[in-house]
């Protein structure tokens, strides 16, 4: 169904009326950095006064495509065409007069100014300013598409929701025809949320095109017209999102279920219990982080935490990594309580955490790679209070080698690694640390196919000496790698079984949605 | 025409002397236009600074010595800035590492100087170490910015001071100068005269062994020892030092101890070496320059060494300058502060590289 679709809709400005053509169109968008294909031949149409989703995980290539729209890049191969030409941004000053805006998760707004006068910064249109006029010129603007905010208001006393309210009115303000929205229900409350809706469907009744950016299932559904599934940088589907009969379709079409790549698995003996949670809870100002959470994991075996990013696996990590401490609840690491465990705060035989963000908390951008290692390595390579680093420049070097760490030198910068040789490295320097209890997340995120296999070779071998926690965004990696399967939607464990069980992995995608029925 | 602005990949290498000895420079150009709006020889004024600075032996020699205090404290805060903490506060440290020597000094003034010394040199560090710990303390427990704590316990620093000199150590037989009875000899750091002959660099005291130890104690503390790479790595940032499990907070006493201490040394040895005596023109902004020279330096132990040296010859050629022309002493601190800015403002062209480019013909459609 969603094939046909797909033909349909690319179909449709020719056989449509003329006054359909699209704002914007895709033609076949290549982006690589380096190693990693981050856009692989997308090709889209945004049609005016549509609402256009763009779901995907994240690192599946959408934040990369709304740059290239935006200016910030220019596509490597394929071309984006602006009512029918052809358009090359070298910056995004230039997309901007071409129509396109960006309202970006993070606001870019002057706190000390009014609304008004951020509304109109740089487009005052004269030496001298008249501040009544200005306010009402925002006014009407905000009134015509059902933004209700007060003009004169200092934007340092504004909630989260109006300051985006404010970003939106900028590019009303500057004729932007084609408004792009990044994510931006992630700082909303509920209320906020609706409100927002309500907009968006305002906006898009007065002919703007609207390219909403999420991976929020519910909203997706609520607010679209059109969806289009990004997967690893490829269009991975294109339907209506009427054609979509429930979250628990949509999920399935989002996470997908295809193996791109094979990887030996053969069974390990499963030991001892190396991690053990009950009941952990974890409450914050908007509801339940985690709720009753509760499974073991043994040595031998990788359990896999799968769910729409979001739905609690930040907490979660943060607790089992000594972030945190529970709230409720037990959590026994190696068979001793979490504070015990971190209170010793062993070094080697331990945990080792391989987490999300590589380039920002793992390893520190400035450091060399010796100092790298010896961020979670150190007391290792204490003489007391002696630092041994010509040993542990000599273990930086087998690293490097062993896992063919790219430049191959132990001098390099972590910044001037690719995100690929970065994990590696990083893995390299977590598994000498012969940890007991490993946590990933994200690990293949963002690596190409090469990495990719590396990584998850070095996860199943891992098993050997280790209970791994793999979570992950990527269902097919899950299925691929893990024992047990563990599905987590608002902080709940909605589903835990192995991966084998066939009816079970059949509802993974209904289990990620919240429906248990 | 448009200036295209682009972040640099690499460091330039031989760009950044370029970017350096550009920014002195400017730096110069600027105060020789203040010389010129101030109805001096600009020119011959400059002309005046560098020989009172670098003309004669004595010139020298005295940079030399103003170099001592400037240095230690330069150090102090630089091992503060490695982990990203600013310490501001250096002034205020060296104000009570005076008053600690002082307090030795005057209380002990019968034990030999092989006792005495070492007490002076300790209650100097120790009360220095603790008005660097009171921000540090601040910062942890209630979240208060450092560098706004750090820079007003300088005032408070300098009051205690006074309120001493001015009160209850004032010599009797000051005629009613703030200052305090002369130290005893064994509280007096010697000179090297005795070693080296009556010369000129007879003048030089013990106190100058200090920079090449702390020096040493600096490069080793950072380069071969856990607590500094732990602290290296702090420096990097707070996520990745909760990932790495460092003791953030204790490192952040860690330094400010430590800073504040070297400040303090500093104080002790121009107290006893220079003056003598304790007397409020001990405080003359050696602590505020130390930051100057931490930052020109970039934290490196060399280049602190060479900056402390060459900013306290431009202390030496302004007094040159205020004796010869009239030049206020103000001056100076004017100087170091146009050196810093035009350094810091030069420091944007290592991290962004800036062309110059034509507007590139539009493809869209107009």
């Amino acid at each position: 169904m969603a094939v046909q679709h797909q033909q349909h809709l690319q179909h449709d400005p020719d056989t449509g009326p003329v006054d359909v053509l699209p704002l914007v169109r895709l033609a076949g968008v290549t982006k690589r950095f380096g190693q990693v294909l981050a856009n692989d031949g997308i090709s889209l149409s945004i049609m005016p006064g549509r609402i256009k989703a763009l779901l995907g995980e994240n690192g599946a290539g959408k934040s990369t495509l709304m740059a290239m729209l935006a200016g910030r890049f220019q596509p490597d191969e394929g071309h984006i065409e602006v009512a029918g030409g052809r358009v090359r941004f070298d910056s995004s000053r230039q997309a901007i007069a071409a129509g396109i805006g960006m309202v970006y998760q993070h606001f870019m707004l002057v706190e000390d100014m009014s609304v008004a006068e951020n509304v109109l910064l740089g487009q005052e249109g004269g030496f001298f300013l008249n501040p009544a006029r200005m306010r009402a010129v925002v006014g009407e603007l905000a009134g015509r598409f059902g933004l209700g905010i007060d003009p004169a208001a200092r934007v340092g006393d504004l909630s989260m929701g109006e300051r985006q309210r404010v970003e939106i009115l900028k590019l009303l303000h500057r004729k932007s025809r084609v408004l792009i929205f990044d994510e931006p229900t992630a700082v909303l409350t509920p209320g906020e949320t609706e409100a927002l809706f309500d907009a968006l469907r305002s906006m898009s009744a007065q002919g703007k095109a609207i390219v909403f950016i999420s991976h929020k299932l519910e909203e997706v559904l609520s607010v679209a017209d059109e969806i289009a599934v990004l997967r690893r940088g490829r269009v991975e589907g294109e339907f209506l999102a009427s054609e979509v009969s429930s979250p628990a379709d949509l999920a399935r079409r989002m996470v997908g279920r295809d193996v791109l790549l094979d990887v030996r698995r053969e069974a390990v003996e499963h030991g001892p219990v190396v991690l053990s949670v009950r009941d952990l809870s974890m409450r914050s100002v908007g509801g339940a982080l985690l709720d009753n959470v509760g499974f073991d994991l043994r040595q031998g075996e990788i359990l896999a935490v799968v769910g729409v990013g979001g739905n609690g696996q930040q907490p979660l990590v943060e607790t089992l990594c000594g972030l945190t401490p529970p709230e409720s609840g037990q959590v026994e690491l190696l068979g001793e309580s979490w504070s015990r465990f971190y209170a010793g705060n062993r070094w080697k035989g331990a945990l080792a955490w391989i987490p999300e963000d590589r380039a920002g908390l793992a390893t520190c951008r400035g450091l060399n790679l010796t100092d790298n290692l010896l961020l979670t390595t150190r007391q290792g390579f204490a003489h007391g209070q002696w630092l041994e680093r010509g040993r542990a420049t000599s273990t930086t070097g087998d690293i490097v080698r062993e896992h063919n760490v790219q430049p191959g030198h132990v001098e390099a910068q972590a910044w001037q690694l690719s995100g690929g040789n970065l994990q590696k490295f990083v893995l390299g320097r977590e598994m000498f640390r012969e940890p007991r209890l490993l946590v990933a997340e994200q690990p293949t995120q963002g690596l190409d196919v090469a990495a990719t296999e590396a990584v998850w070779q070095r996860l199943l071998d891992a098993r050997k000496t280790a209970g791994v926690l793999l979570v992950t965004g990527d269902l097919s990696e899950a299925l691929l790698l893990s024992d047990r399967i563990l599905v987590m939607y608002r902080g709940r464990v909605m589903g835990l079984f192995p991966a084998s069980d066939a009816v079970q992995v059949e509802r993974i995608g209904a289990l990620m949605a919240g429906l248990s029925g | 025409m448009i200036l295209i602005v682009s972040k640099r990949e690499a460091l330039p290498g031989r760009g950044v002397l370029v970017v350096y000895l550009g920014a002195l420079a400017l730096a110069l150009g600027l105060c020789a236009g203040m010389l010129l709006l101030a109805g001096k020889p600009a020119l011959g004024g400059l002309a005046v600074l560098f020989q009172g600075a670098f003309g004669q032996a004595h010139s020298l020699l005295d940079a030399l010595l103003k170099a001592i205090p400037i240095f230690l404290c330069s150090l102090g805060v630089a091992l503060c800035f490695r982990m990203q903490i600013w310490n501001i506060g250096a002034e205020g440290q060296f104000a009570l590492g005076a008053v600690g020597a002082t307090w030795a000094a005057l209380s002990f003034g019968g034990l030999p100087g092989a006792l005495l010394l070492p007490l002076m040199f300790l209650s100097a560090m120790a009360l220095g170490a603790l008005w660097g710990l009171i921000p540090a303390v601040l910062r942890l427990r209630l979240g208060v910015n450092e560098i706004i704590s750090s820079l007003m316990l300088n005032y408070v620093g300098i009051l205690v001071l006074e309120y001493l000199v001015f009160g209850i150590w004032k010599d009797p037989a000051s005629f009613g100068f703030p200052m305090t009875s002369e130290f005893p000899a064994g509280a007096q750091i010697g000179r090297m005269g005795a070693s080296l002959g009556t010369g000129l660099l007879g003048k030089l005291h013990w106190g100058l062994l200090a920079c090449p130890l702390a020096g040493l104690a600096y490069s080793v503390f950072l380069g071969r020892t856990r607590l500094g790479f732990e602290l290296a790595a702090c420096g990097e940032g707070e996520r990745v030092a909760r990932y790495a499990r460092l003791p953030y907070g204790f490192l952040v006493l860690l330094v400010m101890g430590l800073g504040g201490a070297l400040s303090g040394l500093a104080g002790c040895i121009e107290t006893s070496a220079t003056l003598g005596r304790l007397q409020p023109t001990v405080m003359v902004g050696y602590g505020y320059t130390a930051i100057v020279v931490a930052w020109l330096a970039r934290l490196k132990p060399w280049p602190i060494a060479f900056t402390a040296f060459l900013l306290a010859a431009l202390r030496v050629g302004v007094e040159a300058m205020q004796l010869e022309l009239q030049i206020p002493a103000a001056f100076g601190q004017i100087m170091e502060g146009a050196i810093l800015l035009c350094v810091l403002a030069g420091q944007f062209f290592l991290t962004y590289s800036v062309r110059l480019r034509r507007p590139a013909p539009s493809e869209a459609p107009s």
